[in-house]
Parts: structure tokens; C-alpha cells; sequence
């Protein structure tokens, strides 16, 4: 590791603090607003100074002085005292109506969602008939049958917000009906109201939390706006849409008398919102941050400092050379390194096996080459080659011409990575026409043929297909298809069978080999199926921690590995021995970033630890290399 | 062990019905055509296949969770297709299940406690002391322990994750476990920790499994039997190493193939002597005759006319094939040999 990150960690924090230190000040003042509104409500007859009622035809009409803040109205009573009091029936009418919207909407939308069928369908149609007329159409026609009047009006309005609660409650219940864990709760044979109760309905609270307090917000404004045309608060009482209503009856005399209600209506309502917009955050982020108990950044700066001297020989016809490649991940208290020291290279015409399990980091170094690192992780150190371009230097728009020109990915789900709205010739053909300038037609001719080189019978006809009418295995045929529209120097594989049946598989691999013989592309196959890279890979890379551990030609690998986590690996697959349990096992589990030991990262699962293990492992050799201090004297069995 | 079954399925259907736009119609799939298993008590059953083989769907048959559309599945001395998806809790109880994917098979809301100790809530009246120091004698059992009981699953690995699982299931001591694809989840080195607790769990308590799983390897190492799907039916059954070893079905043999070796050298001969490539667009599945027929190697006319039943194998088992009819004269080679190139040029049809 280079001084370069340790002088950028602390920043990053630093910033996130200040950051965070301006939303809270927005929060504490929107919560001060909101506690200064109970307040009033509760204490409003001690607090106001006048009654709100008291009228005094000699001061009407006057604007704000040391008797009346505010002013007074066209009766002559006090503002300040109406607007005070306001704040009750704001109060009562967003709890009344959130109550009922809430109480009516979350009940029927649970039973709705997970019984379905008839039910389902009377209910959401009714809904959507509500929905479908302007709000304040139907508040005023549930008015007309109830009568005018604060609590019938509030009535009316939990009516009308309770289609949203409804269909929220309806929306997360179809959701989580399928998850896994409600199937195991059937099983176990809770019954129907307990599985609503107990397994589905905590799951609705972050949402239903958000959906209150935007709620309570609207509640408030149409509140005032049915008082505002007398169909909510009936006058004399005071309440912010009456108020608004005198205002504009006397706008020509006293345009402050708008003010006043019009400033506490907006405010609360922003407070509200702010409030509910914080809570959502912050309930999102506790689902996907969990603390750990020391700060792992510190815990790897520990770790010696120097990169490791690349040991890579320089060889012909290299298409990709990685050099201590470094990948850092943001995390709570800094970053924290997920790929360290990484370096290896790839002929044309090769296929390099990265192989590992989740979390040593292989997948991250297919996207690191692309330059699709996701928000906030980055490359911080390394170069990687292209064809002798280091594409780290180049800015994104020449890496977008790079990417899908000279190098080309091909992911895992062959269903989720071609667009559903576009037909499969299609995609290959709009590659064709951004890449590669060619026409319309010349552009879906030749996506034709491509279809065709990779082995889908009609291919005129497929290409029409959109994705979800072919097969996992046809599907990927296509994506690989796109993948080598524009002929590319070099193509990462993901996992690109891991998905498909072992039959399935079997064809892809024949595919990817036969069209390597074609086209002579350099190939970087991430799998974590020793066998699937045994079957296609030159040369295996072994990944463990975010580390190479291992690195030799497919026959030594396979006939005598070196590292003890390559051969409990090959030791560990199903296929490798024919006994009856227990079956071989490395114990433990892969370390996540941030906590790998800081010596060999193998170390606390090897069983062949000794003391030096606990300092930093150079990987060492020329033409295998291995991450073990005790590789020349141990005696590793092979798998099979 | 005794010689009646702890479950007998017999003749078994699935059929789901697809919706059209309008929500009312649709076409029917048939996921099962005509299943017969039998697992005993204390007994592994291995149910292998491909996606789309229908073995989930018999899966969730027995777990009641789809209602069969014909046949029958009798446990113990009860008819559970009788009962549709409402098991009484007696039989509830009995059969439990684990999940394939660990991730979303606990519930992101629960603690380990809760989630340990629901089916103790669900069918017994102990209390809370009482489901706690159960529920830590259970995380006991998969190598888990006490002080994981207030987490929530997002702080466990899958592999910890599937312990939690195992956990739950075991609670109410069931006869049987439905474990469906319980580790292919999983990365390589967890995979055989969660075998080795699940063979060792059986071994204790005298639980019969069955593990649906796509890996014939995987599945050959916990199995007493095996049976292998395809398209619905079961196309082969018999002891494990039987069927794992000297495979009948062309259909089991071209499983067993396609898994790559783990010798290269070993790999790259039988890559060279595999001749037979099916083509990737045979349509999947003829009105008449047998499922594998389009991409059978071995497919006589016979095949595309009629649907072949279950003949007895030598070493034990079954074969709907008719290369194995008792009027078919010697079968050509079918059995493979571990780690050697095992396809020969198949044998003129």
C-alpha cells in the first residue's frame, strides 16, 4: 500500500461528518417546529393571549401592533390567538384523519394482498374508481352524505388517503407472499393470521412510517383547503383554513391577514415532509450498514507498507497486463482494501481462470478492468495494460470507447443482462451501430450472423425474440453473441455458466472454446467451479481474500497444487471423492474486508499455520507463483 | 428401519395453471407427470434434475404447499393430498423444511430467537424460558451458539445462515426434512460443513431426508437412493451408488457427463470422445413417448410411440427406458467410470 490513501482516508470521513452535521440541523429544526406545534396545541389556552373567539368590531382590521402581533381580523379578533388556536385543529384533524386513513387502509390491504383473488380484485377496483376522481370531489361528496363539520370532514379525508395506505400494505403483502420465509412459515404451519401478523407485518413498518408523515402533510393542506370553502371547520372556531378564507374575503383591506396562516401551513407541512424523508434514510441505512466492533481500516494500515515487486515475466502477444492492482471499498470509518497487490497477465488467444469463493474479491477485479466499478469503490493503485494502453489514465468517455471495442464482459444471469424490451437482434445490432458505425441494416445482418456463429438454429427468426422467450442457455448464447459483436481483444467472463443447467453448461463451455479458436480473444474466466475451470482455463489464478494465493498452468494446478486453500478447495468439491460424510471441509469461513488477519489471510483456517505465517506472504516463483512460506516443504495431496 | 414407508408417493401430479391477460384461462403446465418415490423411515432420498425437471414441485407437494392435481402422497397412515395445503398440526409438525437460498429464507425482521423458537410457539405451549434454553440446545446442534440468539440474520454468512435454518427445522423433531438445494448457495468450502452437519443430525435423531439438488455428485455422497427427473418424470431410481456409478438412463449418464472433471488431462480425452452433441433447440417435450427422446442418443422408434415404464435394473432400481425392456437384448454401455473418459461413441439407434 502507498501513502496516497492513508493521506486521503481521513478526509473522507471528515467530509461525511460536516455533511451529515448540515441535514441534522434541517432535521432539528423541522423536529423544534413540529414540538413547538404540539405544544401550542395543548397549552393554547394558556399560551394565546386573547380569546380567539372575543370579537371587538372597534379594532377590526388592523394590522400587526405591541396590543395584537399579528393584527386583528374583520371581527376584531386577535390573530395571533386564532392562529394559536389553529394549531389544535391542525393537530386533531392530521391524527384523526391519519388514524382512520391508517386503521381502514393498512387492515384491508394486508387481507387483500395475501388472499387474493376475488377479493383482491372487488377491492382494488373500488380503489382505483377513487383514485380516479380528483381528491377533493370525493371529500366533498362523502361531506354531502356525512354534513360539513371538522370530524366529518376528517372522516371524509381518512377515507380518501386510506386508498394509498392500502394499496401500500396490498403492494409490500404481494411482495413478501413469496419470500422464502413466508414458505417456511407455512411449513412449520403457522397459520394465516400469524403469518400476516407476526412475519409479514413488521416488514411494512419502514414504509408505513414514510407514508404517515406524508399523510399527515396532505391531511393538513386539504384540511385547510376544505375549511378555506367551509365544508371542514365551520366559523366561528378558529382554524387555518378559516382564517385563509376571512383573508381572502378581505384581501383589499388587509393583505397581512393571509400571512400569518398561510407561513405556519407551509412550515409545518415542510417540517413534516423533512421529517418523514429522514426517517425513510435512516431506516434504510440501518438495514444496510451493521456496525463492526473495531475500525478495520486501522486494523489494515497496520499491515507492512511497500507494494510487492511485480513478478510477472514480460511475454509475447500479451493482451492484458494487471500490475498491483489495488480495489478499496467504502465502509463505516473509511475505506477498506477488497483486492491488494494484484498483478497477472493474458496472451491472446489464452483463457485465465479467476477462481475463488464470494468475497476473495475475483469479480470485482473483471469490473476493476472495465473501469463499472460501482458508486464509491475505486481502483487506488495499479496500472492495467490493454494492448500496452493503461486504461486507469484514460477518461471515462475514451473508456467507453474501449469498452465493448477491445474488451467485452459477459455476466452470470444471462436473463437479467439483456434488456426485456428489446429483441435479442436488436442489442446486438444497436452495439454494432454505436460502436462500430454501421447502418441499420448492415448493423442487423450482421447481428444475424452472429446469432447464427453461436450455434442458435433459425437465426433469422430469433433474432425477433425478446429475451424472456428463450432459454437460460439460449439466452446466454446471445449475450455472448454481443459480447464478441465488435471482435474485442479480450472478453471477462462472470460466472457465465453458473446459472445454466450442467448440461447447458457443458455446450457453453464448448462455445466459448470453439469461438476463442475463431477469433483468438484473450479470455478472463471468473468462476468460483474449479471443475468449469479446469475444463476451459490455460493457466488458474486462485483468489482468496482479495489476494492471488496461487498461480500455475491448468495440469500442475489440478495435479499438484501448492497453496493449502487451493488444495482444500479441489479436496472440498462434490465431485472429487467418493465417500460417504464427513467430507473434506476448510473450517471457517471467508474473512469479509476489514477483517482479514494481517499476515497470511489463510492463516487462521490453515492447518499447516506456523509462526511466520503471521507476517505479509510475498507470492513468490516464475513460471507458478504461491502465497506460502512453506510451499517448497509441504506435501499437498492432489484431488482426484 | 422398517418395511413400510414413511412416505409413499404414488402417481403424482402437478399441474399449475397460467394466467392470461385477462386473468381468467390460461394454459396448464404440468410440472409432475406421474411420480412414485417411497422414502423410509431414517432414510435419504436424493431427487435430482435439471430446472424445469419438476422436482421442486414435488418438493412442495409434500410440504403442502401446492395442492397435487392427481395421485397420491400417504405419510405414515394419512393421505396428504386429501388435505390439500391444510396439514393438521400433528402431521405439520412432522415434516419440516430447508430452504435453498439463505438469504431470503429468514426473515430479515426476526432475531435468531424468534426465528428459532417459531414452530415451538406454532405447536407447543412452552414457555419463553423454556423455547430459550430449547432454542440454545438447538444452536447448539448445528455449531451455533447462545449468544447468536438476539442477532438478526443480516449479520451471518450463508453458511451460517443455513445453520440457523437446520436449526429451526430440527426443532420439532420431525420424521421427515424436505431439504431442497440446500447448498448450492453456498461457496464450495461451506458446502460440505452443511452435508456433514446434516448427515451427522440424521445419524442423532434417525431423520429421514429428501434432497432435491441438481449436483448428482453432491447429492450421491448423503444418499441412500436416488432419483433422477427430467421434464417431469422420474426417468431413474435405485440405490445411490448404483445409480451414481452404473447410471441406466442415457439421461443419468449424460448428468454424470456433462460435470466437468477435475482432471484436466482426463477432461480434455472425454471432451474429444464426446461425439453426441444434443442440439440446443430441440423442442423440449413430444406429445407422445419418452421425455428424453429428442435428445437421446440411443432413441429407437419405439421411444417416440410409446412411454416407457419402469423396468427393474440389475443392482437395484428402475429405468423407464427400453433400452433396459426385458425383450431389448443387451444394453448398450451406459456405466461410467469415476475420473476415467467415460463417453464411448454411442451405440447406433
Amino acid at each position: 500500500m502507498t501513502s496516497k490513501p492513508d493521506t486521503l482516508s481521513p478526509a473522507g470521513p471528515v467530509r461525511a461528518r460536516s455533511r451529515l452535521n448540515g441535514a441534522h440541523i434541517v432535521t432539528s429544526v423541522a423536529a423544534a417546529v413540529l414540538v413547538l406545534l404540539a405544544f401550542l396545541a395543548v397549552f393554547a389556552d394558556w399560551v394565546a393571549p386573547y380569546d380567539p373567539l372575543r370579537q371587538s368590531l372597534m379594532e377590526a382590521l388592523q394590522g400587526p401592533s405591541a396590543a395584537h402581533w399579528l393584527g386583528t381580523d374583520d371581527l376584531g379578533r386577535d390573530v395571533l390567538s386564532r392562529l394559536i388556536h389553529g394549531c389544535r385543529i391542525a393537530v386533531i384533524a392530521a391524527a384523526e384523519a391519519t388514524t382512520i386513513a391508517v386503521l381502514l387502509g393498512v387492515p384491508i390491504g394486508l387481507f387483500i394482498g395475501y388472499r387474493g383473488g376475488v377479493w383482491d380484485w372487488i377491492v382494488m377496483r373500488i380503489v382505483e374508481a377513487v383514485v380516479s376522481i380528483p381528491g377533493i370531489m370525493v371529500a366533498i361528496a362523502i361531506i354531502a352524505i356525512l354534513g360539513a363539520g371538522l370530524h366529518r370532514a376528517m372522516i371524509a379525508l381518512g377515507i380518501l388517503f386510506s386508498t394509498s395506505f392500502l394499496r401500500l400494505a396490498r403492494g409490500v403483502v404481494l411482495a413478501e407472499r413469496e419470500e422464502v420465509y413466508v414458505r417456511s412459515a407455512r411449513v412449520i404451519g403457522a397459520s394465516d393470521r400469524r403469518i400476516l401478523m407476526r412475519h409479514i407485518f413488521p416488514n411494512i413498518a419502514p414504509p408505513l412510517i414514510v407514508q404517515v408523515t406524508l399523510t399527515v402533510g396532505a391531511v393538513l393542506l386539504a384540511e385547510a383547503g376544505l375549511s378555506f370553502i367551509g365544508l371542514g371547520v365551520q366559523p366561528p372556531q378558529a382554524s387555518w383554513g378559516t382564517m385563509l378564507n376571512t383573508a381572502a374575503a378581505f384581501m383589499d383591506f388587509n393583505w397581512f391577514l393571509s400571512v400569518p396562516p398561510g407561513i405556519a401551513i407551509i412550515l409545518t407541512v415542510l417540517s413534516v415532509n423533512l421529517l418523514g424523508d429522514v426517517l425513510r434514510d435512516s431506516i434504510g441505512r440501518g438495514i444496510a450498514v451493521e456496525t463492526r466492533p473495531e475500525t478495520p481500516a486501522a486494523r489494515f494500515a497496520a499491515a507492512p507498507g511497500a507494494a510487492e515487486p511485480v513478478v510477472l515475466p514480460r511475454r509475447a502477444d500479451e493482451v492484458l497486463r494487471v500490475e498491483n492492482l489495488q480495489v478499496m471499498v467504502p465502509a463505516p470509518g473509511g475505506e477498506v482494501p477488497v483486492i491488494t497487490d494484484l498483478s497477472f497477465s493474458i496472451a491472446r488467444g489464452e483463457t485465465l481462470g479467476l477462481v475463488g469463493e464470494s468475497g476473495s474479491g475475483k469479480t470485482l477485479t473483471g469490473l476493476a478492468i472495465l473501469g463499472l466499478l460501482g458508486a464509491g469503490v475505486r481502483a487506488t493503485h495499479g496500472a492495467i495494460l490493454l494492448n500496452g494502453q493503461d486504461l486507469r489514465a484514460l477518461s471515462p468517455r475514451q473508456i467507453e470507447q474501449v469498452r465493448g471495442n477491445e474488451v467485452a464482459m459477459v455476466f452470470q444471469d444471462p436473463t437479467t443482462s439483456l434488456n426485456p424490451a428489446f429483441t435479442v437482434g436488436s442489442q446486438i445490432a444497436e452495439v454494432l451501430r454505436v460502436k462500430q458505425g454501421l447502418n441499420r441494416a448492415q448493423a442487423w445482418a450482421r447481428a444475424v450472423e452472429l446469432i447464427d456463429r453461436v450455434g442458435i438454429p433459425r437465426p433469422e427468426e430469433r433474432a425477433r425474440a425478446y429475451p424472456h422467450e428463450l432459454s437460460g442457455g439460449m439466452a446466454q448464447r446471445i449475450a455472448i453473441a454481443r459480447a464478441l459483436s465488435c471482435n474485442p481483444s479480450l472478453l471477462i467472463a462472470d460466472e457465465p455458466t453458473t446459472a445454466l443447467d450442467v448440461t447447458v453448461q457443458q455446450e457453453i463451455l464448448d462455445l466459448f472454446r470453439d469461438l476463442q479458436a475463431e477469433f483468438g480473444m484473450a479470455i478472463l474466466f471468473v468462476t468460483h467451479d474449479l471443475a468449469v475451470a479446469a475444463d476451459i482455463c490455460d493457466r488458474i489464478s486462485v483468489m482468496y481474500a482479495g489476494e492471488m494465493v496461487e498461480m500455475a498452468g491448468v495440469d500442475a494446478l489440478f495435479a499438484d497444487p501448492r497453496h493449502p486453500y487451493t488444495a482444500g478447495l479441489l479436496h472440498a468439491m462434490p465431485h472429487a471423492s467418493d465417500r460417504m460424510p464427513p467430507l473434506p471441509t476448510i473450517r471457517g469461513n471467508v474473512p469479509r474486508p476489514g477483517d482479514w488477519p494481517s499476515g497470511c489471510r489463510f492463516s487462521d483456517r490453515c492447518d499447516f499455520r506456523v509462526a511466520a505465517c503471521d507476517a505479509r506472504i510475498p507470492l513468490l516463483g516464475r513460471e507458478r507463483l504461491v502465497r506460502c512460506i512453506r510451499a517448497g516443504e509441504l506435501e499437498l495431496e492432489a484431488a482426484s | 428401519m422398517t418395511d413400510k414407508p414413511l412416505i409413499e408417493i404414488t402417481d403424482l401430479e402437478v399441474t399449475y395453471w397460467g394466467r392470461s391477460l385477462m386473468g381468467i384461462g390460461g394454459k396448464p403446465f404440468h410440472a409432475v407427470r406421474g411420480a412414485n418415490l417411497s422414502i423410509r423411515a431414517g432414510e435419504t432420498l436424493g431427487l435430482v434434475g435439471e430446472s424445469g425437471s419438476g422436482k421442486s414441485s414435488i418438493a412442495n407437494a409434500v410440504l403442502g404447499l401446492v395442492t397435487a392435481s392427481g395421485g397420491s402422497i400417504r405419510f405414515g397412515d394419512a393421505e396428504l393430498t386429501a388435505m390439500r395445503t391444510r396439514y393438521p398440526p400433528a402431521i405439520r409438525s412432522q415434516i419440516q423444511a430447508v430452504f435453498q437460498d439463505p438469504y431470503s429464507s429468514l426473515n430479515p425482521s426476526m432475531t435468531v430467537e424468534a426465528i428459532v423458537t417459531e414452530p415451538l410457539h406454532v405447536h407447543t405451549s412452552m414457555d419463553r424460558a423454556a423455547r430459550r434454553a430449547r432454542a440454545i440446545e438447538l444452536l447448539k446442534l448445528v455449531s451455533l451458539s447462545e449468544e447468536h440468539l438476539d442477532r438478526h440474520p443480516h449479520q451471518f454468512s450463508g453458511g451460517q445462515r443455513q445453520r440457523i435454518a437446520i436449526a429451526a427445522a430440527l426443532a420439532l423433531q420431525p420424521k421427515l426434512i424436505v431439504l431442497d438445494e440446500p447448498v448450492s448457495a453456498l461457496d464450495v468450502s461451506t458446502q460440505n460443513q452443511i452435508i456433514n452437519l446434516l448427515y451427522e443430525r440424521r445419524a442423532e435423531f434417525g431423520i429421514a431426508y429428501l434432497m432435491i439438488a441438481h449436483d448428482l455428485a453432491l447429492v450421491h455422497h448423503i444418499s441412500d437412493r436416488i432419483a433422477v427427473m427430467y421434464l417431469g418424470h422420474i426417468v431413474e431410481e435405485g440405490p445411490s451408488d448404483r445409480v451414481y456409478h452404473a447410471p441406466a438412463h442415457p439421461y443419468t449418464r449424460a448428468l454424470l457427463d456433462a460435470v466437468p472433471l477435475l482432471d484436466p488431462a482426463a477432461q480434455r480425452r472425454r471432451r474429444a470422445a464426446r461425439k453426441f452433441a444434443p442440439a440446443p433447440d430441440a423442442p423440449r417435450l413430444s406429445a407422445t413417448g419418452c421425455p428424453y427422446q429428442n435428445r437421446c442418443p440411443h432413441v429407437m422408434p419405439r421411444c417416440r410411440a410409446e412411454m416407457p415404464p419402469a423396468f427393474a435394473i440389475a443392482g437395484g432400481g428402475t429405468a423407464a427406458c427400453f433400452l433396459h425392456a426385458p425383450d431389448a437384448g443387451p444394453a448398450p454401455e451406459t456405466a461410467r467410470l469415476s475420473g476415467q473418459p467415460a463417453c464411448k461413441e454411442p451405440a447406433a439407434p
